[in-house]
């Protein structure tokens, strides 16, 4: 299966804020955070269309989230962004480097096409349960 | 009139009408406040020890219990509870011999230290209204996170000395790496850069600002960069808003900002507002400081010690009881470091159910502070906020929740 890499900046949205405000486990809050938006070029390369899921992985974790057509007016291969979320977050390092910040907004990842189901918040909350 | 704990803008007029104790209309809310009270009927948190349901006084006690038997406890949280709260919070710290930490620690606490400490120039919201004319968004988005920060303050208002507004008396310029909902309302003022570009674009401008030519590859950039120069050169009153799009960028080498204030300062006027999220993260950086000297990442196990191992992100690795107040700490980390935090035994106070309060061992449920709490915090600039509960409700303030764990310990 194709795969393009990019670096991934996480937002913060405010329906997605709003969304926060009223619970995590809402499906809005879902609908509003599980995403990526690529670049035009780069959802082609992996043959996806926005609104159907993507992979997405890094040395620290995958999600499974929905792709979205970055409604930015200039091209950016290779840069892609997400809600900062709980999913965001299964992707970024562990190393927090001298600072003590973990990299959230420069996460190097793998994006790919897959039939599975985005990835739902107690999935999420198994995974780090598991460890 | 009410106040909205939304976030950092504390918005004060927040009108309401209540009926049979419920509130049932509002004005002046944004979006995301909005939220914050339909949040009343929400998600509420219940006392509980290990999934089951207990009185209040059991999950105190417990909690108390867990905190006093640790050899290293380490508490979080803070920047969304009150000073009155912050304060016995210090407090609990020190009697336990605990590592405290806020989310500062992770989000703003680098620049809001420069602030607190005097040594980058800064001014009210207030003086903003009246006075700025050349507003930098700098990796801040207020349109997404303080979302009343551009009608209340900083673009469309009239001020005592902008009778103009933004049509007229005041440039905004966004830098970002996206065009965000606030660069949108900034058109023309948009300076694109790379994700971790900023330190790039601090060079840029001081060589602009220096009457040089920037070092930048294109052609349009450089031309936008001279311009931007001058821009900046005939300011009367300039403010930055920085937001964790710099401040994550440019993280413990934030002194790279320093020399752009300074030359900002020898041209004309800039005064620098950290653009604080959580409603009093603020207030917590003051209150330690004037404590301990340190804005946060403080340990009381042997007098006052500060340093990054107490960072929250390296204090989950050796801390063997976990207190968090007002955060959902699982749900903001890395999950390579939520993982960790998960196998910790936590006391998680919070008015909701999260990810966070889902792994505790205690959860005690709190009011929400401005709607069934009072209580005063700092407004991102330092102005001081008190509030009156709106509606009553059954739930403990933090404040209270903590004075019965420090009695109980
Ligand atoms: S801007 Fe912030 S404080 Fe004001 S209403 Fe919105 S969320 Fe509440």
């Amino acid at each position: 299966m194709a795969k393009v890499e990019v670096t991934i900046v996480t937002y913060r949205d405010i329906f997605q804020e709003e969304a926060k405000e009223i619970g995590r486990y809402s499906d809005e809050y879902r609908d509003l955070s599980a995403l990526i938006l690529l670049d035009r070029g780069d959802m082609k390369l992996i043959e996806t269309e926005d609104g159907q899921t993507v992979q997405v992985d890094t040395d620290w974790g995958t999600v499974v989230v929905t792709a979205k057509l970055s409604e930015e007016d200039e091209e950016h291969p290779g840069l892609a962004f997400m809600p900062n979320s709980p999913w965001s977050n299964q992707l970024v390092s562990g190393d927090t480097g001298t600072s003590k910040i973990p990299e959230f907004k420069r996460i190097r990842a793998k994006v790919s096409a897959t039939d599975k189901e985005v990835d739902t918040i107690s999935d999420l909350v198994e995974r780090i349960r598991a460890d | 009139m009410a106040v909205c704990t939304g976030c950092s803008l504390l918005c004060d007029d927040i009108e309401l009408e209540c009926d049979d104790g419920k509130i049932s209309l509002t004005k002046n809310l944004c979006r995301k406040g909005e939220g914050r009270y339909r949040s009343l009927r929400e998600d509420r948190l219940v006392p509980a020890v290990d999934g089951v349901k207990v009185s209040f006084d059991e999950a105190i006690s417990k909690a108390a219990e867990m905190l006093g038997d640790a050899e290293n406890p380490l508490l979080f949280g803070w920047s969304n509870s009150t000073l009155e709260a912050q304060r016995i919070g210090i407090d609990l710290a020190k009697k336990l011999g605990a590592t405290i930490d806020d989310t500062s620690s992770f989000c703003q606490g680098y620049l809001m230290e420069k602030v607190l400490r005097g040594e980058y120039p800064t001014c009210t919201l207030d003086e903003v209204r009246n006075f700025a004319d050349v507003l930098i968004y700098w990796g801040s988005d207020p349109s997404s996170s303080q979302p009343r920060h551009m009608s209340r303050f900083s673009y469309f208002p009239r001020g005592e000395k902008r009778q103009r507004g933004y049509e007229e008396d005041r440039t905004a310029i966004a830098i970002d790496v996206r065009k965000s909902p606030t660069v949108v309302i900034t058109a023309d003022g948009f300076f694109r850069i790379p994700p971790g570009g900023d330190a790039e674009f601090i060079e840029a401008l001081l060589a602009a600002l220096g009457g040089k030519m920037p070092k930048v590859k294109d052609k349009k950039m450089k031309k936008k960069i001279l311009k931007l120069g001058s821009t900046l050169r005939k300011a009367e009153f300039g403010v930055i808003f920085p937001g964790l799009g710099l401040i994550y960028s440019l993280k413990d080498e934030i002194d790279k900002l320093t020399p752009l204030i300074t030359r900002l300062n020898e041209v004309a006027s800039y005064k620098l507002i950290p653009m604080v999220g959580h409603y009093n993260m603020r207030g917590f950086n003051q209150t330690l400081l004037e404590e301990t000297g340190h804005i946060n990442r403080v340990s009381f196990k042997d007098g006052v010690e500060h340093g990054p191992q107490f960072a929250v992100t390296e204090a989950v690795n050796d801390c063997d009881a976990l207190m968090v107040i007002g955060s959902d700490l699982i749900s903001a980390l890395p999950a390579a470091i939520s993982r960790k935090v998960a196998r910790i035994p936590t006391v998680a106070i919070d008015p909701h159910r999260n990810l966070t309060t889902d792994m505790a061992r205690v959860t005690i449920p709190s009011a929400l502070s401005g709607l069934e709490a009072g209580g005063s915090a700092l407004r991102m600039d330092g102005v001081k906020i008190e509030f009156e509960p709106v509606i009553e409700s059954g739930y403990r303030s933090d404040a209270e929740i903590l004075s019965r764990i420090m009695e109980a310990v």
